[in-house]
């Protein structure tokens, strides 16, 4: 069965996440993924829900129907985006009333919208779609002196009722599982459900990095060789962040951030530059060093 | 205080006035359409349904009464009937369930049939669910109205039929409702089965230690109940049995039961323990919740009833290793193991049956945030009858399930799967009534065992609503427990000691609360038992929307179900503690032997009758009845359908499927029902 | 603070519930599941959900539209999993700063968000430092400006509300 989907890349992947971009690419080659892009997808409409609701949704509508279009499904790579596009997917396909109030909207731009696009993470794309034996095949070197601490984030499984409950937020396992079946050893630790306060770095600094800094903490004791991530929003705080981190609170970490694609990547036998590793905010040398 | 008193309308007899013009030689009908105080009064407008209807074709009297079923209510239709010679009464009110015995009494002391009352619902099908809307509300009401009236001008005189009484009774379920229901009924002389699906009876009682208020020991109380069972001559005890099939009605019930093998003679076991002492297989104990191992051969407690140890064939080497062991056979001097046998139908004929099913405690993995199956020292309040127990696993020492250690810092955390929305079947969302009280009992317990211990018990509000609850609830905070009014997010474990950490903001103080305990106790809920479901279909009984069994009326039939003959004990019907379960056991079998008491029942003549004439044996009635009512039978004119008048429950499926139309439902026929439509529809 | 009954909007409960996302506030029975569970409340206690629907339920509408309280939800959507009444308070939040913003309020950090993304359709104003990146990395270069975005503001009345809310919320000191 071909995997084919939309890619939504969002705001921050295409200009401050590249190289969870490319190696996300990458990957998709590696596994029979067929990413498709759509130029005129906007911004899916999460950063102004706070503000106006309705905004989001029609902002969100406008994008599914650009898929619906094409006849195709919608994968992201950043959770708030899965949260806001599914939720909106959700709400159209089953309320036929307010699907035919966003459409009276949508006819303004001149679009319409049936109900029909699906949306689903890419990490859960590879997850279900492709399933862990196609990973597990698709490894080609061997990580297994890596240990990677998987940050699950919030809105790749909350809330779980819009993702069908595929992962229990209360024990999530899935990133785990990825982590495991690309070939690394999956650290577990105790504050693995906590948020990265991204949502209000803007709103109080000082409790966002402080969110941030519990879970740098709790990992780096761990003796974790990198965190595994699949949303930019939370790489900005566990990434761009973590020197802000140091500084601030006195501390080290000099934590590497990868994103799942980029472990996947590795194992699959992809060279560090083709995966944009060198782009990383926190430069992954040591860990380079110990795969050798 | 007369009922009509003040009120002008109902005070002035005529106002719907005679209308002896339409009637010629048709039915003679008279309409009474109640106010029921302000319940119909507030929302409809009663003086407008009346009039809409007095001048209807047949209609000899129509008027309105402040409570129909008064004295003074009644009466005025007593004297209708017979001052304007009525034959037949339309009555405009509550619910049928609620009062249609009482006026088809009054039609029969007032010498006409009482099959020929219709009541029209516009109470709790109208002014209650229209509150909003006086204008439809009253509309309705009055399209209601004259679809009775349709009706009522075709009903026919019916007799009832008359059934005779078996003498016995059977009960379901074998806890301390079923126990009590059983003797209740036996002292009174009724022959009584008990029927029981587990090795033994006693219910969840049986597991627990001590109760609250008083802290008596559960089985001392309990056992000598379960001694009399076997004792009494009246109670037949049928324990690993199930009910298969339930047909006929109150009065006389034929019961199928499915009794499981226990492969021990029960008559000639005497419980001496030598089998399971060298019996090689071992199984997890479930009496003790899994927290010790018992062997394939066992007896679930010690003081079980019967007292008669059983095989367990998923453990059992006979079973596992294809005829192989034999052990216990060859030990037992007495010759009660017995391989041979096999699952066994029995029939009962009762003439009353008391559900007393019990309850199912929640499962606590489902709240995955408190790790109950994950973290060892998270354990239910359930477990933790078993672990303080002196028949327990640490033998009466409340030890914590990771290292065996006494706990010295203990949480409980109250309302898991209660009051709870996320709990989707609809169970769950209710409180389960017990909790509260077990916590503190519980809680009180660790206290007068470890004086020294910090115990916190986490809870959404303390309900102790119960006679000497609030006293314990406060002896338990002079004792040093400290309630906590906040419930945590989740249980954290650290993975070393296995300790838990609490989270929970205390929202008497405004501060969160960060500790760390040896051991947390999950107050979980009370659930409908398994198989309910299944046993509420064979028994025609329903379900309220928390999936326990419905009771004949929430305040004045509360250990009543909807079928006549079939009542409720326990927390079949909804949670409740021992002294509540054991109240409704003696209401319920106080409401069985009433029926009992009787030599003969009349019942109501629903079921069909079938014109052999026309019916041309095609089966399809056979085919739908749900319970066997139905069957086609060679005869000497052909194949015809027979109705099996026991089973047959008059729901009308057959009438309404038959093709040929040979099937007509007494008091329900096509033409009642086709002018009763064809008025609804008139009135738009 | 002693609150007197004139100081209570009683309609104000019954307006979140009319709102989006707040359909089940009503439904709170301060069991403070969410409080407990909450990242943001662990490190600032100033934020308080459980708090913040008390004063709902209580018709303290000024002192919670007004706070920049109200703010700091993190949208990590733990309490909406586990709230036992199901009141979706992640949900409830939004739909508070929504009704905050329609009275004028809106937290400078999501007015300037807001503002991006009406003019540029993304939350980034795309520059040429940025495509040639992207074309290093043989990434396809970005399309420019979304403008349709600008035209949903417009017609969702967005773009209007943006040009009247003027204030900022009020710093308090806690729920
Ligand atoms: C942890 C805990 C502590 C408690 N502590 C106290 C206390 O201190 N004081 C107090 O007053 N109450 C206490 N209770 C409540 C008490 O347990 C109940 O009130 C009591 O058990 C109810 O009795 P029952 O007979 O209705 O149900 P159950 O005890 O559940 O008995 C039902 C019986 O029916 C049988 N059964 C079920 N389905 C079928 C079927 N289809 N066919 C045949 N048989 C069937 C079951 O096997 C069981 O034997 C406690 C409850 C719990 C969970």
């Amino acid at each position: 069965m071909a995997v084919k989907y939309a890619i939504f890349l969002g705001c921050t992947v295409p200009v401050r996440a590249m190289s969870y971009e490319v190696s996300a690419r990458k990957v998709a080659g590696g596994l029979g993924i067929e990413l498709v892009d759509i130029p005129e997808f906007s911004c899916c409409g999460y950063p102004v829900k706070s503000v106006h609701q309705d905004t989001t949704l029609l902002m969100a509508a406008r994008n599914l129907s650009l898929a619906e279009e094409r006849g195709l499904d919608i994968t992201t790579l950043c959770s708030a985006c899965t949260s806001v596009l599914t939720e909106a997917a959700r709400r159209l396909s089953s309320d036929g009333e307010l699907l035919g109030k966003v459409n009276e909207q949508l006819k303004k731009l001149g679009r319409k919208y049936s109900g029909r696009t699906r949306v689903k993470h890419f990490a859960r794309v590879i997850y279900e779609d492709v399933g862990l034996d196609k990973v597990r095949e698709s490894v080609k070197r061997d990580i297994s002196s890596l240990r990677i601490a998987s940050h699950y984030g919030c809105h790749y499984l909350k809330p779980s009722e819009i993702y069908d409950r595929f992962d229990d937020p209360e024990v999530p396992a899935s990133l785990d599982a990825l982590v495991e079946a690309a070939g690394a050893v999956p650290v577990d630790y105790v504050t693995k459900k906590e948020c990265c306060g991204g949502a209000i770095l803007g709103v109080d600094e000082n409790i966002a990095l402080s969110m941030t800094k519990q879970k740098l903490d709790d990992i780096s004791k761990r003796g974790a060789d990198a965190i595994n991530l699949v949303c930019p929003f939370c790489n900005i705080m566990y990434g761009a962040n973590q020197r802000k981190v140091q500084s601030k609170y006195g501390v080290k970490y000099d934590l590497p951030i990868l994103y799942y694609p980029q472990v996947l990547g590795l194992a699959m036998g992809m060279e560090p530059e083709e995966l944009a590793l060198n782009m990383n905010p926190i430069k992954p040398k040591s860990l380079l060093a110990k795969l050798g | 205080m007369g009922v009509a008193h003040g009120e002008v309308k109902a005070e002035a007899p005529h106002m719907g006035g005679i209308n002896e013009a339409g009637c010629g030689r048709g039915p003679r009908i008279g309409v009474y359409v109640c106010h029921c105080g302000l319940n119909i009064a507030a929302t409809v407008d009663v003086a407008r349904v009346r009039d809409a209807v007095a001048g209807l074709p047949g209609v000899v009297v129509a008027r309105d009464n402040k409570y129909t079923c008064s004295e003074v209510g009644q009466k005025t239709i007593a004297d209708d009937i017979k001052n304007l010679n009525l034959d037949r009464v339309v009555i405009a009110s509550c619910s049928p369930r609620l009062h249609e015995r009482t006026f088809r009494e009054l039609m029969a002391r007032s010498g006409l049939n009482p099959f020929l009352l219709e009541m029209a619902n516009i109470r709790e099908q109208c002014s209650w669910v229209h509150g909003h809307d006086r204008e439809a509300a009253t509309r309705k009401a009055v399209a209601l109205t004259r679809a009775a009236i349709a009706r009522a001008a075709l009903l026919e005189p019916l007799e009832r039929n008359v059934g005779s009484v078996t003498k016995s009774a059977m009960v379901i379920g074998g806890g301390v409702a079923g126990i009590s229901a059983a003797l209740y009924l036996a002292n009174m002389g009724v022959k009584t089965y008990l029927v029981e699906r587990e090795p033994s009876i006693g219910g969840h009682m049986a597991m627990l230690d001590k109760t609250f208020p008083t802290l008596d020991c559960s089985l001392c109380i309990l056992s000598p109940k379960m001694v009399e069972v076997r004792e009494n001559s009246n109670i037949e005890l049928l324990s690993y049995t199930e009910v298969r099939k339930v047909e006929g009605q109150v009065g006389s019930f034929k019961v199928e039961l499915l009794r499981k093998p226990r492969y021990i003679d029960e008559a000639k076991c005497v419980a001496c323990g030598l089998c399971a002492e060298k019996c090689p297989s071992k199984a997890p104990d479930e009496f003790n919740r899994g927290y010790s191992e018992r062997k394939a051969i066992y007896i679930p407690f010690p003081q079980a009833i019967p007292a008669s140890y059983v095989i367990d064939p998923n453990y059992c080497r006979y079973f596992t290793r294809g005829g192989k062991c034999r052990v216990c056979e060859k030990i037992c001097e007495r010759g009660a193991v017995d391989f041979s046998q096999r699952e066994e139908i029995v029939t009962l004929d009762v003439g009353a049956i008391v559900i007393a099913t019990g309850f199912e405690p929640y499962d606590a993995s489902r709240k995955t945030q408190y790790g109950y199956g994950r973290f060892p020292n998270v354990i239910t309040s359930l477990d933790f009858e078993r672990i303080i127990c002196a028949d327990g696993p640490t033998h009466g020492k409340l030890k914590r399930p990771s290292d065996w250690e006494i706990p010295r810092r203990i949480a409980f955390i109250q309302c898991v799967g209660s009051r709870d929305e996320h709990e989707t079947d609809g169970a769950g969302k209710y409180c389960s009534r017990v909790c509260c009280m077990i916590t503190a009992k519980q809680a009180f317990m660790v206290k007068e065992k470890y004086p020294d211990a910090e115990v916190y018990v986490y809870h959404t509000d303390m309900r102790t609503a119960g006679k000497g609850f609030e006293e314990f609830y406060q002896r338990g905070r002079s004792e040093g427990i400290v309630f906590v009014r906040g419930k945590p997010g989740e249980i954290v474990e650290n993975p070393e000691d296995h300790s838990l950490r609490v989270v929970a903001e205390d929202a008497d103080s405004g501060c969160i609360l960060d500790l760390t305990f040896d051991m947390v106790v999950l107050a979980i809920g009370l659930r409908p038992p398994g198989g309910l479901v299944e046993l509420a279909q064979k028994l025609n009984v329903s379900r309220s929307a928390d999936g326990f069994l419905l009771e004949g009326h929430p305040k004045l039939r509360p250990a009543e179900t909807s079928i006549e003959g079939i009542y409720l004990a326990g927390c079949a019907q909804f949670p409740k503690d021992i002294p509540d379960s054991v109240a409704q056991a003696g209401c319920a079998a106080a409401a069985a032997a009433g029926v009992l008491a009787s030599d003969r029942i009349e019942m109501d003549p629903l079921n069909p009758v079938v014109d052999e004439e026309l019916c041309i044996g095609c089966r399809l009635c056979e085919k739908l009845c749900p319970y066997g009512g139905i069957k086609v039978e060679k005869t000497d004119k052909g194949f015809k359908a027979r109705v099996i008048e026991l089973a047959c429950k008059g729901c009308g499926v057959c009438g309404a499927a038959c093709s040929a139309r040979a099937i007509k439902m007494r008091h329900y026929s096509d033409e009642q029902i086709y002018a009763q439509t064809a008025a609804l529809l008139e009135v738009g | 603070m002693d609150i007197v009954i004139t100081d209570l909007d009683p309609r104000f409960k019954h307006e979140v519930a009319k709102e989006e996302g707040g359909e089940r506030v009503k439904y709170c029975f301060q069991c403070g599941t969410c409080t407990s569970g909450c990242p943001v409340s662990e490190i600032d206690s100033k934020y308080n959900p459980r708090c913040i629907i008390r004063m709902v339920i209580l018709g303290m509408r000024e002192q919670v539209l007004r706070s920049d309280f109200i703010w700091l939800c993190s949208t990590c959507y733990t309490c909406y999993e586990r709230c036992p009444q199901d009141v979706r308070i992640t949900e409830v939040m939004n739909a508070l700063k929504n009704m905050a913003v329609r009275e004028g309020y809106i937290h400078p950090a999501f007015r300037a968000q807001a503002e991006l993304i009406g003019s540029h359709g993304r939350l980034y104003e795309i520059d040429e430092f940025t495509e040639e990146k992207r074309e290093e990395l043989g990434l396809a270069r970005l399309s420019g400006d979304i403008a349709e975005v600008a035209e949903i503001f417009k017609i969702t009345g967005l773009a209007e509300l943006l040009s009247e809310a003027s204030q900022e919320p009020v710093r308090t000191a806690s729920a």
